[in-house]
């Protein structure tokens, strides 16, 4: 098999190139010597199998930054036959020195010049034979969104990738020195093969962006954007996680209930109540993340992030962030776990951990759930509301905090620099091969621990044998009782401790583990909460369950993205502890004071 | 040339342009910069620069946004 790399800047369409050279087939996967995933998909180009891979987006083969080591240790690792280096057509005195660069790697190369469509309706004229004469490799002209030049494209790659070989390389730093001759080289060429006219103005782009990043237009706009986008992905996602939910309980009803009575009750329960809840909880998820990416790559695609990122940057950088974690912080709101997964876009790992730290402490929907029901069951209908929006206050200071108390060790020393792309209209295509990887990515990653959690959680509250589930005698109440020293100084009993483990699992199911664990519904439940807790442990009870820990798909997903159990480690330690003192400081304070 | 014309980016008013003379910071931020497109001699012009937040840049066909901190490392000057 044959091995085709593709690289370039970000914003030259790689993704749509990649997408259109190989159909819908594409996967992500592992490679060696590289730590993130990477999109390939396998294709035949003539007689020969050839195995594509699209590489992150970098700006310089020599660079410092993460995804340009990613690169190189890519090439190191996996020798290549053939490598295609993608350009914009309308930047190219800016993006030439990258493919002579790669030009000069002694790997086959072959240059597209992509987005042809927009550099002609620049006047940019580029002569690609001159090109090809300096360069000793094809050069071509097309647009990936079009479709134009692609016939050409295939028969070239086609014909080098059936003559290449690969090569192994070098060490590629050892080449930096020869960067300013390659930017001479560079702009040598561009004089002589592109004329452009002398301003290039962007009309339709400015125009846009006189409004959505005026002055005091562009904030507001900014928040009417990412409403509309948390409405689409949250009220839209609502029902649909409900019909999951109801399909997989209709399944259980008909084909699983009859099993009580055939298999073992260990048997059972550990498949249906462990293993069969555990799948439900990861497919509870699925929706949103599908919705979330669908709407991401709209906001990413049409250029707004970059938007985003610029209007909201002067709020963000005190906390040692950046705009586009804003918008993922936002989001957490309706669900964490695909905000957690949007940090991706954040290519320097510090920023990207610091935010990935500070996603969790987002007031999600499950948890609005939970606090919903306890103020509604113990507050007047006039508190109710106050302790809400004390929860969401609470939500934001805490996010504020550990942006603070994190942001100097994560912080990098990368400039923040970010291209501000012309708006282009996202491609339906594009948007919904989005959503399908990171369905596909939370499924593979993620989804075992979920599924192991829920089965550790039945096992603890349905064992040892004899015990009532969820009651007295279970290794979970006994595990409640132990930590009566620490739960105890902020009012909490060892019956709610039990309820915590299962909001451990998922917010979803805390008021559904309290009506099974004491069999009551309804007014009669309400009740029963009355008994357990007064209205200030209740509220230190919900301070608690909003910063101990998001729930165990948040969990995951922090360690599938950080791929660092230290880091996984480190943001569960903190949230607990911050949960522990917020809770003690609010439940002394409020007996202190004589409530 | 004369170090009064010397100024750097970031003390640029929106319109205003000059052209690249250096950057002033660790190698990995300059190599950085400079493969964004803030090479020497280069020609920088100020898009945006609002009161609060980062400013936009147009170098030559490209368009970046920047924070003051960062844009304050590169120094520009009025002839090239």
């Amino acid at each position: 098999m044959k091995r085709f790399a593709i690289v370039g800047m970000p914003n030259t369409g790689k993704s749509t190139f990649f997408n259109r050279i190989t159909g819908s087939s594409s996967r992500v996967g592992n490679w060696p010597g590289v730590t993130i995933d990477l999109l390939s998909a396998r294709i035949v180009l003539g007689s020969e199998a050839v195995e594509v891979i699209d590489l992150p987006g970098i700006y310089d083969l020599h660079g410092f930054s993460e995804d340009e080591q990613i690169v190189r240790n890519f090439l190191e690792n996996n020798p290549v036959d053939l490598i295609g280096v993608l350009l914009n057509a309308s930047q190219l005195d800016h993006q030439l020195p990258l493919a002579l660069q790669i030009c000069k790697l002694g790997i086959q190369p072959v240059v597209l010049i992509n987005m042809i469509d927009e550099a002609d309706q620049l006047g940019i004229r580029i002569d690609a034979g001159a090109l090809a004469d300096d360069l000793q490799c094809p050069v071509h002209l097309l647009s990936a969104r079009h479709g134009t030049g692609f016939n050409e494209v295939r028969e070239t790659l086609t014909r080098s990738v059936s003559e290449a070989r690969p090569r192994p390389l070098d060490d590629m730093r050892n080449c930096l020195h020869a960067d300013d001759e390659i930017v001479q080289h560079s702009d040598e060429l561009i004089s002589r093969c592109v004329s452009a006219p002398s301003k290039l103005v962007r009309k339709v782009t400015e125009r846009i962006d006189r409004v959505l990043l005026h002055p005091w237009l562009g904030l507001p706009l900014f928040f009417a954007v990412m409403f509309l986008v948390f409405q689409v992905v949250y009220t839209l996602g609502g029902p649909l996680q409900d019909a999951v939910a109801f399909i997989l309980e209709s399944f259980k009803n008909t084909a699983l209930l009859p099993l009580e009575s055939v298999l073992p009750p260990a048997l059972y329960g550990f498949l249906v109540k462990g293993l069969y809840d555990g799948i439900g909880t990861v497919a509870s998820f699925v929706p949103v993340i599908i919705l979330f990416f669908f709407m991401m790559a709209i906001v990413e695609d049409s250029g707004y992030l970059a938007r985003a990122a610029f209007l909201t940057d002067s709020l963000m950088a005190r906390m040692g962030l950046d705009g586009r974690g804003f918008v993922m912080i936002l989001m957490g709101f309706g669900c964490n776990v695909p905000a957690l997964m949007g940090t991706r876009v954040m290519r320097s790992r510090g920023l990207r951990w610091l935010t990935m730290l500070v996603v969790p402490f987002s007031l999600c929907s499950a948890r609005l759930q939970v606090f919903v029901f306890i103020t509604t069951a113990l507050f007047s209908p006039r508190q109710a509301p106050v302790v809400l929006f004390f929860m969401y206050l609470t939500s934001f200071a805490a996010a504020f905090l550990t942006a603070v108390i994190f942001g100097n060790r994560l912080r990098s020393d990368e400039p923040f620099v970010l291209e501000l792309p012309p708006y282009r209209a996202p491609l339906l295509k594009q948007v919904l091969m989005r959503g399908w990887h990171e369905i596909h990515h939370f499924l593979r990653r993620a989804s075992t621990f979920i599924i192991s959690g829920v089965v550790l959680v039945w096992l603890l509250t349905h064992y040892p044998v004899g015990s009532t589930p969820g009651g007295a005698g279970t290794w979970a109440s006994m595990l409640g009782e132990g930590l009566k020293p620490v739960l105890d100084p902020i009012g909490i009993s060892a019956a709610m401790s039990v309820v915590l483990l299962f909001g451990f699992v998922a917010k979803e199911i805390v008021i559904g583990a309290m009506v099974a664990m004491t069999g009551l519904q309804g007014s009669a439940l309400n009740g029963y909460l009355g008994s357990q807790m007064d209205t200030i442990q209740a509220i230190s009870f919900m301070l608690f369950v909003l910063l101990y820990t998001p729930c165990l798909s948040t969990l995951a997903t922090q360690l599938s993205e950080s791929r660092s159990w230290k880091f996984t480690g480190i943001s569960l330690t903190w949230s607990l502890s911050l949960a522990w003192a917020v809770s003690f400081a609010f439940y002394q304070g409020a007996r202190a004071l004589g409530y | 040339m004369s170090l009064t014309n010397l100024i750097n980016l970031s003390s640029l008013g929106i319109g205003e342009r000059g052209f690249i003379t250096g950057i002033h910071a660790p190698d990995s931020m300059r190599q950085r910069l400079q493969s964004m497109g803030l090479r020497t001699g280069r020609e920088a012009e100020v898009i945006r620069s609002p009161r609060l937040g980062p400013m936009q840049i147009r170098v030559g066909s490209v368009h970046l946004i920047m924070r003051r901190c960062d844009a304050a490392r590169v120094t520009i000057s009025a002839e090239r």
